[in-house]
């Protein structure tokens, strides 16, 4: 029954378009003691139906560039082949605090594309109450 | 054409890798490299993943690391959170959540260095 409500939570981020992978992994390695290849796995099958769904609305609302799509897909899978085989070779621990390193970066780049966004508004906002 | 091949083999090896995080790199990516707008970038990048989630879904298979228990419970539960969440979405500001969001990952990333 956990499991159904790990999904959930995961589907509701993932449903906002914030990383809903990151916390059904998280969820599951933490809470549920799964280990990390497993939650990973899991979290390979859970996007499936929901990923779906999201591509046929997508193209339904013209928000898929089908051209590059395919594209990158090509290249992706490529890249798929390497990343998933390192993985599957790689020791959990290793595997989690590369995890760690990955999100950390992505966070960062986050906090300073939150902190420019603030400014360039803050600034705008001066500049109207000037006039 | 080269920044593209660059993009696609770099998003697939973080996707093969964790599983997740290739629409970190994708919707950025096609925001300021190749100039699309933010909801086309976002729908491109989905269909993006799906091909290298299926890619690597047959190699977490083949290494039997597939539970389909969890895997099919967890499944459930996310096609009625993700529902929730899209009609959320156009209720909650995106500052909000894009500050939870990284307040979040910074938590993660902590526990999984540290553990």
């Amino acid at each position: 029954m956990s499991e159904i409500l790990i999904g959930l939570v995961s589907g509701i981020v993932s449903g906002t378009g914030m990383g809903g992978g990151t916390i059904l992994i998280f969820l599951l390695t933490f809470f549920m003691g799964i280990e990390q290849h497993m939650a990973q796995a899991t979290n390979l099958i859970f996007f499936i139906p929901t990923s779906i769904v999201a591509i046929l609305v997508n193209i339904k609302n013209k928000n898929v560039d089908l051209k590059l799509a395919i594209i990158i897909s090509i290249f992706g899978i490529l890249g798929a082949i390497i990343g998933a085989n390192i993985s599957l070779h790689t020791d959990v621990n290793i595997l989690k605090k590369c995890f760690g390193v990955f999100l950390a970066i992505v966070a960062i780049n986050e906090i300073y594309s939150i902190v420019k966004k603030y400014r360039i508004t803050k600034n705008t906002n001066n500049k109207t109450k000037e006039r | 054409m080269g920044k593209k091949v660059i993009i696609g083999i770099l998003a697939g090896i973080i996707s093969g890798l964790f599983s997740t995080g290739g629409g970190m790199i994708l919707v950025p990516a096609f925001i300021h490299l190749l100039d699309l707008e933010d909801a086309k970038a976002r729908g491109t990048s989905i269909f993006c993943i799906l091909s290298m989630v299926v890619t690597s879904s047959f190699f977490y298979y083949r290494g039997n690391y597939i539970n389909w228990r969890i895997a099919i419970l967890c499944a459930i539960g996310g096609i009625i959170g993700g529902y929730i969440g899209a009609k959320l979405l156009k209720k909650l500001p995106t500052k909000i959540l894009k500050i939870a969001f990284t307040i979040f990952l910074v938590y993660v990333s902590f526990k999984m260095l540290t553990s």
